[in-house]
């Protein structure tokens, strides 16, 4: 059987995976998936106290948070393409228009 | 033999966490694009493992569904929209990475040395099993999706709409950021 420590423990190192992630890497694309790992961590979570709890609702919530990573990813692309388009690149440090 | 895979059955759920935790790495330390989605594929293969190892089997063919056939299939159109040109090589890594992968490290450590005792401890609780008597009514084991559609249809059922309109949004958001200028 699984221990529930198990599934936390490598939630939580997915988590910090993506955390690491978002915070090494320059192109967006990249930063966008490791946002979703982030959500998919949450997602295991989720899922692993709804088994200890032996109730449904984890799952329920889990699968809502799908979706919803769905449509940020989509949002999320439509946002790199439109930058792409105006600015020709993707690279996060070249996105510095804000800058004093 | 047959003890080896019987082995392997009762460890199911760490053998996909371990190949999922691999593929992020991969996922963050590629150089080219196309191999980081690759790695993020890898990873959420492995997490819709990890949720059959758990019993969810709806959400585990969900997250294949979704991940591998959806999200991954639009990155790829974008990598293949986006990262054609090579005039950006440059660096992959952002310049505070040393401090960054140190202080996530750190955290990591500082989080498993509090929870050491709890998490590798001999108290530490039993096993993950569903407790029948909580599970009265919703026979999660043996009837996955409809347990969870009760629970999606019935008791979060305002959420659900929600999230229908969240999606709408964010299709229409889609469809007006990434036009051309003139329509």
């Amino acid at each position: 059987m699984v221990s529930l420590n198990a599934v936390l423990v490598i939630s939580f190192l997915l988590f910090s995976i993506g955390i690491a992630g978002v915070l090494i890497r320059r192109n967006a694309l990249i930063i966008l998936m490791c946002v979703e790992l982030m959500l998919n961590a949450a997602n295991l979570n989720f899922i692993a106290f709804a088994r200890h709890s032996g109730s449904v609702s984890g799952q329920a919530f889990a699968l809502l948070v799908m979706g919803f990573a769905a449509a940020e990813v989509a949002v999320g692309l439509a946002l790199v393409v439109a930058l792409y388009r105006r600015r020709d690149t993707v690279q996060v440090d070249d996105i510095n228009l804000l800058k004093g | 033999m047959e003890h080896f895979i019987e082995t392997i059955g009762r460890n199911m759920f760490a053998i996909f966490g371990v190949l999922a935790l691999v593929g992020a790495l991969l996922m963050i330390g590629a150089r080219s694009a196309i191999h980081s989605v690759l790695g993020f594929l890898f990873a959420m293969l492995n997490i819709a493992g990890c949720f059959l190892a758990l019993e969810a089997e709806f959400l585990g063919v969900a997250q294949i569904l979704v991940y591998a056939g959806g999200i991954v299939v639009l990155f790829l159109f974008v990598v293949m929209l986006v990262e054609m040109s090579k005039k950006h090589e440059g660096e992959v890594f952002q310049l505070q990475s040393r401090y960054a992968v140190l202080a996530v490290a750190g955290g990591v450590a500082l989080f498993l040395g509090v929870f050491r005792k709890a998490i590798f401890g001999a108290s530490s609780p039993e096993a993950l099993v569903l407790r029948p008597e909580l599970a009265k009514g919703l026979d999660v084991a043996h009837q996955n999706a409809q347990a969870v559609s009760r629970g999606l249809f019935a008791d979060y059922l305002l959420p659900f709409e929600i999230l229908s309109v969240i999606l709408l949004v964010a299709l229409v958001g889609a469809v007006v950021l990434a036009k051309t200028e003139r329509v």
